[in-house]
């Protein structure tokens, strides 16, 4: 029997995403765990793979298709030895955001074993909570957290319970809330709709991808919610360029086992400042302050599609060339899209290091929910003072953006110099 | 072989005969006003069941045809100050008191049915056809007869239930020394019943000015006499207890005048109680037209020879003998009794249809069902309400107990009305824990010590306060006696003001502690808030504090509705801020008190277990909201603070010391989950004890209650329920 394709949900909270394109078109013989298409997230862009092994039969959402909700059968499979007319109960679904319907010519409780773990809740916002596809048995909340979900627009479908019997409880529809503030952003999302381009103004078009909205929502919410204060401080590099400039020379040649900029050694340092100073590496909840146990780094990294930062997970127990090694890698891949979820989710602290672009200094905004962002500016040459002589030296300039509701002026200034001693005299980077 | 003489009862008892000379000498006008009565009661008992076998009457028809003389012959013998009441079957003693109240020179044959007289006949048909303008508004019925007016203090379906009651209308004459009495009427079937042997000792033993008034008919229901008891002779129960008795034949009504007028020398001169015993027969069954024969139970042949002794028929042919009449006299008497009937009957039927129906227009509306089951507190209304916050007197350090006998002795000093009563209460220093120390020294004729009979002398307490002239303060020695009194306490007390139409008051204080943890074993062990608060009409309250227990006290005493003051002897001998120099301040029935704010989680509690309760939060450090409930009644559960406080919380878990079967905190919860179940992020959570009654072992006991243990217990599921748990 034909097997339903449908849009899975890959990450906690995922409703919709863009079906970037089909790697398979109709007729093609695939195999079990093949990819069958690629669907594009607010972070990552994602492969689909196939389930079984049989033939495409069917494309029912064509490669493209922005706002795809979760659930949706956007494809058949056919089984091996099935001809073309069990395609005939399916047909694309009249609006992508709509489950698909289950027109289905076979009774009801006929078992599709293959479709029946795959199909998640359908996002039903236009609904209310009622979703008429879900089969896995009702969603058991408390009063007040179907309430609260009511009022925050959030589907509890979505929401994984941590009560009784996994029961949804308010505690975890405020987590939600924070971790995918879709109504509260709204009224932002509405100002800036607002700000259009002036009449008759020459523009070109570009559709926000579910990153670039999800960048702007996040950002937009840190910069109104959080009390965002800056520290600036200058650091003297030149030891810890003179020690970069040895390490990389002994691993020269075609065998080069790593290569170090200075961003790694920032990483590296802030790494070992925040195990010295762990009150930075946190994040605010109205109950409490939530301190971090380990130290996941997140360095931001530039992407066609946007800012995505992923995540070095315990930076701090990882040696230079182990870090340096795995910020090359998730680079490449978030250039790539092809970060996979729990490489760009959590992480207690970020880096952002516009250096490389000759940036002298500049301020970031905090990646809620952490509490803390560096931003890293050039290299640059300039008259330092020495032993009361002056001299010409390599000063690099950092800013801390805190939250001030978790990280006071002097915690901040604390964690900035002891990363700037760290940096000064790396000899300290050994004890 | 021992030497025995032979021993004689201390308390007279006579059989009372009349004589042709007694008929003789008997007043004409008391002969006219018998008549009168019997065939006017005569003709409404015909209509009334002339008008259940239309259907038309609700529920059973108790009719006294043929035994209306006892009636008659004794409450003519009475003062309109004077009070009766009665049984299921007491339609003659309702019309009888109440045809003497309102015709006061007495009644005549040829002229009998007056417009007051014509207003009673239709208005008592009217209240058993459970009509708005009976004298009950239509809630009492045949069986719940009260004119308070008239001196009927309310009639009862409970088998010998008035009886305490009655005695405590006789306590209030005698303690306001006017020299009037009560007469309780029942029948052979409650002889045997606890209340009323138990009244008969207690009204005995406090002299108190109260007639038993056996109407012997021979027939409990179908069950004869002579089966339900070796000694038939029902008027012999006067020996056990030291009461002057009369038996008499109660179809001659001057049999039953004479003998209630000798008996009411002795209850007027403070001789104490008497029993009259007054042979009588109902011509027809239990209920209903059917005469008993029909039945099986008893022969035709019987009743032939107890219809020949008609009283009617007696008092007429008497009078004819005398010529105070003739028999076109009778005839026109019968026809203005019948027709008077056919005219009440009229007034409140709508003959225009197949068959007669009530007039729509005089039933009760529905929304009157929940009417006076309580009041509405105006009697508070301008006390100075005082939280201990705002206390501007002398706090100082002293026992609870010490508060307990302390306000009370401040309030009998202001308050002469107020007595006290309960077993022991007026020795051992103030009663087995010092709660009336000082009581019975002050005020020897206001604190009374029982004999062991909760149902008697609590119901006793209600007949005083019902007659409103005393405000009695009864205490339960333990709370599981309740189940003894439980007529009484859930029957009488709390139903009547609701059962008799709503007009009469119950301020009556009953004080009871919870002895859990004192080893007192299953039996004495429980938590009655649970219990009380299933019955409409009590008022709860109960203190965690003692300046609380002044205050609440002050309010309950003033209060025109009974109220259960729970105590605990847990807190008997803790030491708190108490007051001293100001005992008169209130604190507001139905207001409860938040004793810890927080945030997580609303714990609601009373009396011992509050400050438990706050210890338990603060060793876990939960950000709980406490609250002192107080008020514990249906009526009195304060929805605004709690209601404050759970839209603030979300989480609720209600603490309580005793078995989880009688549990109080059903009622919260229900009411809880009900009111607010969209502000609530998990189930009502309870802290109860176990499901037994609590054993005498005290490692038992403790298993059986909830303590401190079960309260963190409680406060780590609360938390670990909305996602987090503690450490």
């Amino acid at each position: 029997m034909a097997i339903k394709i449908e849009l899975p949900s890959v990450a906690a909270g995922m409703e919709e995403a863009t079906l970037v394109r089909w790697v398979k078109v109709e007729g093609d013989q695939v195999s079990k765990g093949e990819t069958l298409a690629e669907m594009e997230t607010d972070k990552a862009v994602m492969e689909l793979e196939t389930e079984a092994d049989g033939v495409l039969g069917r494309i029912l959402v064509p490669g493209g298709s922005e706002g795809v909700t979760v659930g949706t059968m956007i494809g058949v499979l056919l089984e091996p030895g099935e001809d073309e007319s069990a395609l005939a109960a399916f047909q694309a679904p009249s609006a992508p955001s709509e489950p698909a319907a289950p027109a289905s010519p076979e009774p009801e409780t006929a078992p599709e074993p293959q479709a029946a773990p795959a199909q998640n809740p359908v996002s039903a916002e236009s609904q209310g909570q009622a979703s008429a596809p879900e089969r896995e048995g009702r969603v058991f909340a408390s009063p007040l957290a179907r309430r609260l979900a009511n009022e925050y627009g959030l589907d509890l479908s979505g929401i994984q319970g941590s009560g009784p019997h996994g029961r949804i409880v308010r505690l975890d529809v405020e987590r939600a809330r924070e971790a995918a503030p879709v109504q509260a952003a709204a009224p932002a999302a509405a100002s800036i709709q607002a700000s259009s381009v002036p009449e008759g103004a020459r523009v070109e078009r570009i559709p926000n991808s579910g990153m670039r909205k999800t960048i702007a929502r996040r950002l937009t919410e840190s910069k109104q919610q959080v009390p965002h204060f800056y520290l600036t401080m200058e650091v003297d590099v030149e030891e810890m360029l003179a020690l970069r400039g040895r390490l990389n020379a002994k691993s020269s040649g075609a065998d080069r086992k790593y290569r170090l900029s200075v961003n790694d050694i920032v990483v590296y340092a802030a790494a070992r400042a925040l195990r010295r100073v762990p009150d930075v590496n946190a994040s605010w909840s109205e109950e409490a302050i939530l301190r971090y146990l380990d130290v996941d780094v997140c360095v931001a990294v530039a992407t066609e599609g946007g800012l995505v930062t992923p995540v070095i997970h315990e930076a701090d127990r990882k040696g230079l060339a182990e870090i340096s090694g795995e910020i090359r890698d998730l680079a490449h891949r978030a250039r790539a899209g092809k970060l996979a979820p729990a490489e760009y989710q959590g992480g207690g602290f970020t880096i952002s290091n516009l250096g490389m672009y000759g940036i002298r200094e500049f301020s970031a905004i905090i990646n809620p929910p952490q509490a803390a962002i560096l931003a890293v500016g050039a290299v640059e040459k300039r008259p330092v003072v020495r032993n009361d002589q002056l001299a010409v030296g390599n000063v690099m300039i950092m800013t801390l953006s805190s939250d001030h509701r978790v990280v006071d002026g002097a915690v901040g200034a604390r964690f900035l110099a002891e990363l700037r001693a760290l940096l000064e005299d790396p000899l300290e980077l050994l004890v | 072989m021992p030497r025995s003489s032979k021993l004689t009862s201390a308390a007279p008892w006579r059989e009372l005969v009349t004589t042709d000379k007694d008929w003789q000498a008997a007043d004409p006008g008391l002969l006219r006003s018998s008549l009168v009565d019997l065939h006017l009661i005569r003709a409404f008992e015909e209509k009334v069941l002339e008008l259940a076998g239309q259907g038309l009457v609700h529920g059973p028809a108790h009719s006294s045809i043929g035994q209306e003389s006892g009636a008659v012959g004794s409450a003519l013998t009475l003062r309109a100050s004077d009070q009766i009441n009665g049984s299921h079957r007491a339609h003659h003693q309702f019309l009888a008191k109440c045809l003497h109240y309102v015709s006061p020179e007495g009644m005549d044959p040829a002229n009998a049915v007056t417009a007051p007289v014509h207003e009673l006949l239709q208005k008592t048909l009217a209240e058993i056809m459970g009509l708005a303008q009976g004298y009950c508004r239509g809630r009492g019925g045949s069986m719940h007869l009260r004119w308070g007016d008239a001196g009927v203090l309310g009639t009862n379906a409970i088998v010998g239930g008035g009886v305490p009651m009655a005695a405590g209308a006789a306590w209030s004459h005698r303690r306001a020394g006017t020299g009037d009495v009560t007469i309780t009427y029942f029948g052979d079937g409650a002889i045997n019943i606890g209340s009323v042997l138990e009244t008969m000792n207690l009204a005995a033993a406090w002299k108190l000015p109260l007639c038993f008034f056996i109407e012997n008919n021979r027939y409990a229901v179908s069950t004869v006499v002579d089966e339900a008891t070796a000694e038939p002779r029902l008027s012999a129960r006067g020996q056990a207890f030291g009461i002057p008795s009369w038996k008499i034949d109660g179809m001659d009504p001057l049999a039953v005048y004479l003998a209630t007028q000798e008996a009411l020398e002795i209850m007027r001169s403070g001789g104490g109680p008497t029993i009259i015993e007054a042979d009588v027969y109902r011509f027809f069954h239990q209920n209903g037209p059917l005469p008993g024969s029909a039945f099986g139970y008893r022969t035709k042949d019987e009743e032939n020879e107890w219809r020949a002794r008609d009283p009617l028929d007696r008092v007429g042919s008497e009078m004819i003998k005398r010529k105070l009449i003739d028999e076109a006299g009778i005839k026109s008497l019968r026809e203005q009794a019948q027709a008077a009937m056919e005219a009440a009957a009229d007034e409140l039927l709508d003959k225009s249809g197949a068959k007669p129906a009530v007039r729509a227009d005089l039933w009760p509306t529905p929304d009157f069902r929940d009417a006076h089951i309580r009041g509405d507190l105006s009697e508070l209304d301008g006390v100075r309400y005082v939280e201990q916050e705002q206390f501007q007197g002398k706090l100082e350090e002293h026992k609870f107990v010490d508060s307990v006998a302390d306000v009370m002795h401040r309030r009998m000093s202001k308050d002469e009305r107020i007595v006290v009563m309960g077993e022991d209460v007026h020795r051992l220093k103030g009663g087995t824990n010092g709660a009336t120390r000082g009581l019975s020294q002050d005020f020897p004729d206001r604190c009374l010590g029982t004999p062991i009979s909760e149902n008697a002398f609590v119901g006793l307490g209600g007949g005083i306060a019902m007659d409103g002239r005393y405000r009695p303060v009864v205490e339960f020695m333990y709370p599981d006696f309740m189940w003894v009194a439980a007529d009484q306490v859930f029957n009488q007390i709390a139903k009547a003001r609701h059962m008799f139409g709503g007009d009469s008051a119950m301020p009556l204080v009953l004080r009871t502690k919870v002895a859990m943890g004192t080893g007192y074993g299953s039996q004495h062990s429980m938590d009655p808030a649970g219990i009380f608060a299933t019955s409409p009409g009590w008022r709860i309250v109960a203190a965690s504090t003692p300046y609380d227990y002044v205050g609440l006290m002050n309010s309950a005493l003033q209060c025109e509705d009974p109220v259960l003051v729970i105590e605990h002897t847990d807190l008997y001998n803790a030491k708190f801020p108490a007051p001293v120099d100001d005992l008169d301040y209130y604190i507001p029935l139905g207001k409860a008190k938040v004793v810890r704010p927080g945030k997580d989680v609303t714990v609601l509690t009373y009396l011992s277990l509050v400050q438990t309760s706050v210890e338990a939060v603060e060793r876990l450090s939960v950000d709980a909201e406490v609250i002192d409930l107080r008020s514990l009644d249906r009526a009195g559960l304060d929805w605004e603070t709690i209601g404050a406080s759970i839209r603030k919380t979300n989480n609720v878990l209600v603490v309580e010391q005793g078995s989880v079967g009688t549990a109080y905190g059903v009622l919260l919860g229900d009411e809880v989950q009900r009111r607010f179940f969209d502000y609530l992020d998990q189930p009502v959570q309870r802290v109860t004890g176990g499901e037994a009654s609590p054993s005498i072992s005290k490692v038992l006991e403790r298993a059986a209650c909830a303590g401190p243990e079960e309260i963190e217990d409680g406060l780590r599921l609360v938390m670990a329920q909305q996602g987090r748990p503690l450490a």
